[in-house]
């Protein structure tokens, strides 16, 4: 298995996932929206499991910051 | 303000006028009676009118108006996709398209200063297969004009300028319209209406059909103009653009070297306002330079919604029947079409292009899809009218279109809702997903600036055979002509009225031109067979027909349901007079079948013993739709020809 985290397109229906990504926050609070998001990368990083993928992901999201 | 775009300043384009149609019923007073009415000579109704004329059938278009176009106003729709162009290709208007139109295939999206990625359409393959461009840009009213030329040549469809429909009246069944005239009134009945009104459609009213309907706060500004500079002939798009207080720009360039300037304003910003001169100017000269010379051709405000009616067909005739089975004392009890009385005239309506849905602007969604909304409807009314399809035929209209309509729907509102994120977490994640994608190729799928319009695929069609998942659309591939009077073959099989198919046999050939050049395309092949189905036959392994499947093949032919073509590789392959070469599989590919490869390439004749019952084949609809598909001729394709025939296999009329 791969230890870095795979950059290159891999959604079977990305606009799908976004739009029940952004459907599951509507109507949330502020504190409820960043718990539905901390569940939901909890829930992610259990499905990829393995320890250095999620440590690069981890590195990869602090370095992308917005400009 | 709704989606239509409002004209508010500009000097505007010069649209061609016609003279107003003033029938005989205005002044004898006798109400009129059409096989098929069209009401709007938008893009949709005029190539529902042409596709008509086309395949020699006869129509009536009314319009409210005496141009193409909004008067003084915009250029409406400016992107037309490769199937769009196709379909003009069917009908003949392509080459004039091309010549005025500007080609583009090359995206870049923006956000802040940086490119978050780019494409180029002419490296992706569902487009590489056919004879037309990824995306032509043209303003909507030169098509329009075009198809209203060419439906001049045609004949066959008599388009009625300043007819405006000003009433409708359910008469038991039958569309009963007045028609207002600048000489007075007049009264007409149809068995086939076509509502192609648009977005504000009195039809749905009259016809009480529910329509789902979304608003929201977003809010554009237009500008078509000219520069002294030449931009990139390439779609630009910022997502969030630092010379419009970070809101999205879209920019485009049509015919006459005018360039399309779209401006994402703030929530609820006030129209007027933001499309005063004074405004426009300042937001060309924050883009383009304070030097650069700009000539505004016109500026309009919008506001888009997205709508999408329930039902694209009403039957009026078994509303009435089942009006009159509600106060017998046989209860409501739904009758099928085919009991309807025969000596009951009724009427049945379509709606298409926008009188059906209508969808914010992203991926040019609205006008394509309204163009194949006509190409739909016209084969099945044009097979009825002509005696080659049932009436049933029609009820596959509803499900074909209707599921693209909700799919578009559906494709544009995401994409409206990336474009406008609510506050909070919609905006968190897109700017996440903007961040990423300037350095990940995964999130560039996430950034949704406009998903292109496609021919939507058909997967809950009546007509599409059970062994394919969808229906799709088969792409224009060129082609060669296998016979030596290659330009003439059109004609040649037309004269031999089409019926004698596969009666010729290999020496009736001549010699065998090894030269294959393309002389023609799938859409010659779909025009000759006009309302009939077309059966390509790709053959066994080695591309021949063996004895057995050419007696089939034959018969199936001369019976005259189908219209059948042999697809070879090369000339050495020929063995009937109807049969094409396409060097590279290139239909076969599109037809979604294995090419099948030669196995004396040079023209030997070394025979090869028939060893299999295989015999590749698509059967295509006249919209170049795939219908079905096999390995083997059998009961797959003879049921799937009755389909397109509108009856189902137990032989019934649906």
């Amino acid at each position: 298995m791969t230890q870095h985290a795979a950059l290159a397109n891999q959604f079977s229906d990305a606009d799908g996932f976004y739009e029940a990504l952004l459907d599951a926050h509507q109507g949330l609070s502020t504190e409820q929206s960043a718990l539905l998001n901390a569940r939901l990368i909890l829930l992610l990083a259990n499905q990829i499991g393995d320890a250095k993928v999620l440590a690069n992901c981890i590195a990869l999201a602090q370095q992308n910051s917005p400009t | 303000m709704n989606n239509e775009y409002q004209f508010s300043q500009g000097t505007g384009y010069v649209l061609p006028e016609y003279a107003a149609v003033v029938p005989d019923a205005v002044t004898s007073g006798r109400a009129e009676h059409h096989r098929i009415l069209v009401v709007g000579g938008g893009i949709t109704g005029l190539t529902l009118a042409c596709s008509l004329a086309q395949l020699g059938v006869d129509c009536v278009l009314l319009d409210e108006d005496n141009t193409v176009g909004v008067k003084g106003a915009s250029s409406r729709g400016i992107c037309y996709t490769q199937r769009s162009l196709e379909i003009f290709d069917k009908l003949g208007i392509f080459e004039r398209i091309l010549a005025k139109g500007i080609q583009w295939s090359v995206g870049r999206t923006f956000a802040g200063a940086d490119e978050v990625y780019s494409f180029d359409l002419k490296q992706q393959s569902n487009f590489s297969l056919s004879q037309q461009p990824a995306f032509i840009n043209i303003q909507q009213f030169y098509n329009e004009s075009f198809l209203v030329d060419r439906i001049g040549e045609l004949g066959h469809a008599q388009i009625r300028w300043n007819n405006r429909v000003s009433a409708f009246k359910n008469g038991n069944g039958l569309a009963t319209f007045t028609i207002a005239t600048p000489a007075g009134e007049y009264k007409a009945t149809a068995d086939y209406v076509v509502d192609a009104t648009g977005s504000k459609s009195p039809f749905r009213q009259w016809l009480n059909i529910g329509v789902k309907a979304k608003k929201g706060d977003d809010r554009w500004c237009i500008a078509d103009v000219r520069f002294d500079t030449r931009p990139p002939t390439e779609r630009h798009t910022w997502i969030e653009a630092p010379f419009n207080d970070n809101r999205a720009v879209w920019q485009h360039l049509m015919a006459d070297d005018v360039w399309r300037i779209d401006y994402q304003m703030a929530p609820d910003a006030d129209p007027a306002y933001v499309s005063s001169e004074a405004q426009v100017r300042q937001r060309l000269a924050k883009q383009f330079g304070k030097d650069t010379q700009v000539d505004i051709v016109w500026v309009g405000p919008y506001a888009y919604r997205s709508e999408c009616v329930d039902s694209m067909c009403v039957d009026l005739g078994e509303q009435a029947v089942q009006r009159s089975a509600e106060q017998s004392p046989l209860g409501a009890q739904k009758l099928p079409y085919a009991t309807r009385p025969s000596h009951h005239p009724a009427s049945q309506i379509f709606l298409i292009g926008d009188s059906a849905k209508v969808v914010s602007p992203f991926g040019a969604r609205g006008g394509n899809t309204g163009i194949a909304d006509a190409d739909n409807l016209a084969w099945k009314l044009a097979a009825v009218v002509q005696g080659h399809a049932a009436p049933a035929l029609l009820a596959s209209y509803h499900p074909e279109r209707h599921e693209a309509a909700t799919t578009n729907v559906q494709v544009t509102n995401r994409t409206a809702r990336f474009l406008r994120p609510a506050d909070g977490a919609e905006r968190l994640f897109r700017t996440a997903a903007i961040g990423l994608a300037k350095q990940h190729p995964f999130a560039r799928a996430l950034v949704n600036t406009g998903r292109m319009a496609v021919a939507n695929p058909y997967a809950a069609s009546p007509l599409t055979d059970a062994a394919l998942t969808s229906s799709i659309s088969v792409q224009n591939v060129a082609l060669q002509w296998a016979n030596e009077r290659a330009g003439d073959q059109e004609r040649g099989l037309q004269g031999a009225g089409g019926q004698v198919a596969m009666a010729h046999g290999a020496s009736a050939m001549g010699k065998n031109d090894q030269k294959t050049r393309p002389n023609a395309c799938l859409n010659d092949l779909l025009r000759w067979a006009g309302t009939r189905p077309l059966l390509l036959v790709f053959g066994d392994a080695a591309g021949r027909l063996l004895p057995d499947t050419l007696a089939q093949l034959r018969a199936l032919a001369i019976a005259g349901q189908v219209h059948v073509v042999h697809v070879v590789a090369n000339p050495s392959q020929v063995q009937v007079r109807e049969t094409v070469i396409d060097a590279s599989g290139l239909l076969a590919s599109a037809c979604g079948l294995p090419f099948a490869k030669p196995l004396t390439p040079n023209g030997s004749t070394r025979p090869q013993p028939p060893t299999t019952t295989l015999c590749h084949w698509a059967l295509l609809r006249p919209d170049s739709y795939l219908a079905a598909r096999g390995a083997q001729l059998g009961s797959a394709l003879v049921c799937a020809v009755a389909r397109c025939a509108g009856v189902d296999s137990q032989g019934q009329q649906a």
